[in-house]
Parts: structure tokens; sequence; C-alpha cells
């Protein structure tokens, strides 16, 4: 997190860290256009009131983002209820990751679906420590479970995550 | 961790997740117009100095001009209590005159000592990066306090007590040359 206050404003910050927050926030939202107002709403809450605040600014945002989405979550549960219904209950399928020069875009493919297998509660913890750098600590208290749980979930995802992709690996 | 993992752990990391789109950026911008364009910062925790330029020691230097405007206050409520007499307002700009407040002031420096001052930092903050006058990299820190001074008349043991907020910024070497 210190490389953050190498940057100056809050747009150099964002853009640093951004990505990070929307990916986290997209977990926990049915919609890339969910997390975006998610992460607009607690990012904004946290520059304007929150700056002050002793510990990891990351950290603080991550659990403004999750708190935010629980809300957004229970305001929308009538309508996802009514969705579900419509269109036989499916996620908004969009491109996690950003496509890099000279990767195997199959493979970042099968990674992006067996993410999405994942038990929510060990996909959350996955992106914490995988791509926003917590410790399982922070993550413990961002989700509010004991850290030794949170490393529990961490291994249990990792264990899932070579099962599906072995084949992809080895084959 | 198990050590098996660091391939698969080595390989999610290589991944990166798709930037915020520029409606994003768009819309934090637009509830961001005023604000202070700095970065979030852990919080400092509190520090202190024993150094000659501490706020210890300040404090005892402004305690002396605090002392004196003390003084010089009372001496001029003193002075009002004085005119308050039932006399003509010519006869009131006299007695002013011939009580000068150089004496009353001299008077009530000798009954009042100062007895106490202390300082209460009651905020820290940092204000971030900026630079100094050979262009080197400072921190700019904000230290909010609470001074308040004592005095005390030995002769009847009245005593004056006067607190002022205070904030003093110093800059602090962001290098560690």
């Amino acid at each position: 997190m210190e490389a953050a206050h190498a940057n100056d404003t809050w747009q150099h910050w964002f853009e640093a860290y951004g990505p990070k927050l929307l990916f986290c926030a997209r977990q926990w939202t049915r919609s890339l256009a969910d997390a975006e107002d998610i992460v607009q709403e607690a990012f904004v809450r946290y520059w304007r009131h929150q700056r002050q605040l002793p510990g990891d600014p990351q950290a603080l945002i991550i659990t403004s983002i999750r708190r935010a989405a629980i809300d957004h979550a229970r305001r929308e549960t009538r309508r996802s209820v009514r969705e579900e219904k419509a269109d036989g209950g499916l996620e908004e399928r969009d491109s996690i990751f950003v496509p890099q020069p000279g990767d195997d875009a199959e493979r970042r493919g099968e990674i992006e679906a067996a993410l999405q297998q994942l038990p929510l509660e060990q996909r959350e913890v996955l992106v914490l420590k995988i791509w926003n750098e917590l410790t399982f600590e922070q993550i413990a208290e961002t989700l509010a479970i004991p850290p030794n749980t949170a490393a529990s979930r961490y291994r249990y995802a990792l264990t899932a995550l070579r099962k599906a992709l072995k084949p992809v690996c080895h084959g | 961790m198990d050590e098996s993992f660091h391939e698969l752990e080595a390989e999610l990391k290589s991944l990166q997740p798709r930037a915020p789109s520029a409606h994003l950026m768009r819309g934090i911008a637009d509830e961001l117009p005023s604000a202070p364009a700095t970065a979030p910062r852990a919080r400092l925790r509190y520090t202190t100095s024993t150094n000659l330029r501490s706020w210890k020691w300040l404090g005892w230097r402004a305690a002396g001009l605090a002392a004196a405007a003390a003084v010089i206050a009372t001496a001029g409520l003193m002075t009002l209590k004085r005119i308050k007499a039932p006399v003509a307002g010519a006869l009131v700009t006299q007695v002013v005159a011939n009580n000068p407040p150089p004496s009353e002031t001299s008077s009530l420096r000798d009954d009042y000592q100062p007895v106490a001052a202390t300082n209460v930092l009651y905020d820290l903050k940092d204000e971030g990066l900026v630079k100094t006058g050979d262009n080197s990299d400072a921190r700019r820190v904000r230290y909010r306090y609470l001074d308040t001074y004592t005095w005390k008349s030995p002769k009847n043991n009245a005593s004056l007590k006067w607190s002022v907020p205070r904030d003093e910024i110093r800059l602090v070497s962001a290098t560690l040359n």
C-alpha cells in the first residue's frame, strides 16, 4: 500500500487501485454496472469522510465496498428475484481480466470460469488475497471471520481451482 | 501456505483485473470536484520530541507572552471598575489620566505569578508531501494543541487560567539522507 502514497491525486490513486477494488466489488454484485456504482459510492464516501482514519486505506475502502454491496443486495432482492424468473437466473457474464500481450486467451477464460464456480465465501477470500494483496488478518477483519477461517477458505479455493484447471495444465 | 500452490498463485497474480470504465471515473470526478487532491495515507501515530525546538519549550516561551497579555487584560478590567465611579464624563477622563495603566500593570504583575503551563496534543494530521526551499521532499504534519497557562496570586490565592488552541506545522524530511 505504500506505493499509493507516491501518487498525489485521487485520480492517480484510483487508476492504480481501481481495477482491484472493482474486481473485489464484482464478487458481491450481480453485474459490472452494480459493482461500479458501489465502488463509486464507497470511494467517494471514503475520500470525503474517512481518509483520516488510521489503517490501510485499501482495506478500509474494501470494507466500505462490502457493506455497500450488502446494502445494495438487500435493496435489489425483490428486483433480482423477478429477473431470475425472467432470464433463468443467469448472471451478467463480463470479462474479468484484461488480455495481456502473449497470454493464452483460452486459459484465461478457463480460469475465469473456474473462479465463477467457486463458492462465494472462497472466491472473496481468494480475490482479496491474490489481487488486493491483503493479509489474512485484514481479510478476516473485512469479512468478520477469524483469520484461520480466512486462511482455510483460501486453501480450499486454491485446491478447487487446481483441480478444475489441472487437465489444462498437464494435458 | 502449501508450496505446491506457488505456481498457481503466480499464474493468478499475473492476470490483471479490468480497469474501471470512463463512466465510473467521470462519476467520481463529478462527486469530488472540490476535494483536496491528496492521496489516502495511513495516519501518523503520536510522536514527541525532546530537542529544544519541541513544543514543550515553545509552550514555555509562549507562556511569558501569554502572561503579559493576561496581566494587561486584567489591568484593563480594574481600570474599567474605577471609571464606573459616579462622576461626570470629564472627570472620568481625568481619573484615567491620573492613574496610568503602567503602574497598575506593574502591581498586578507582582501579584500574579505563573505557576503552570500545559500543552495537550489533541489532533495530528499528515497533510502530505511538499517541496522545501532546497527542492527536497518533506511531509507537512499539522499538530493541534490546547495550551493552558495558570497564574496565581500568593496574596489571596486567586488564580487565573487561560486556554488557547494552537496549530503547529512541522516539515519532516521525507528522505533518509
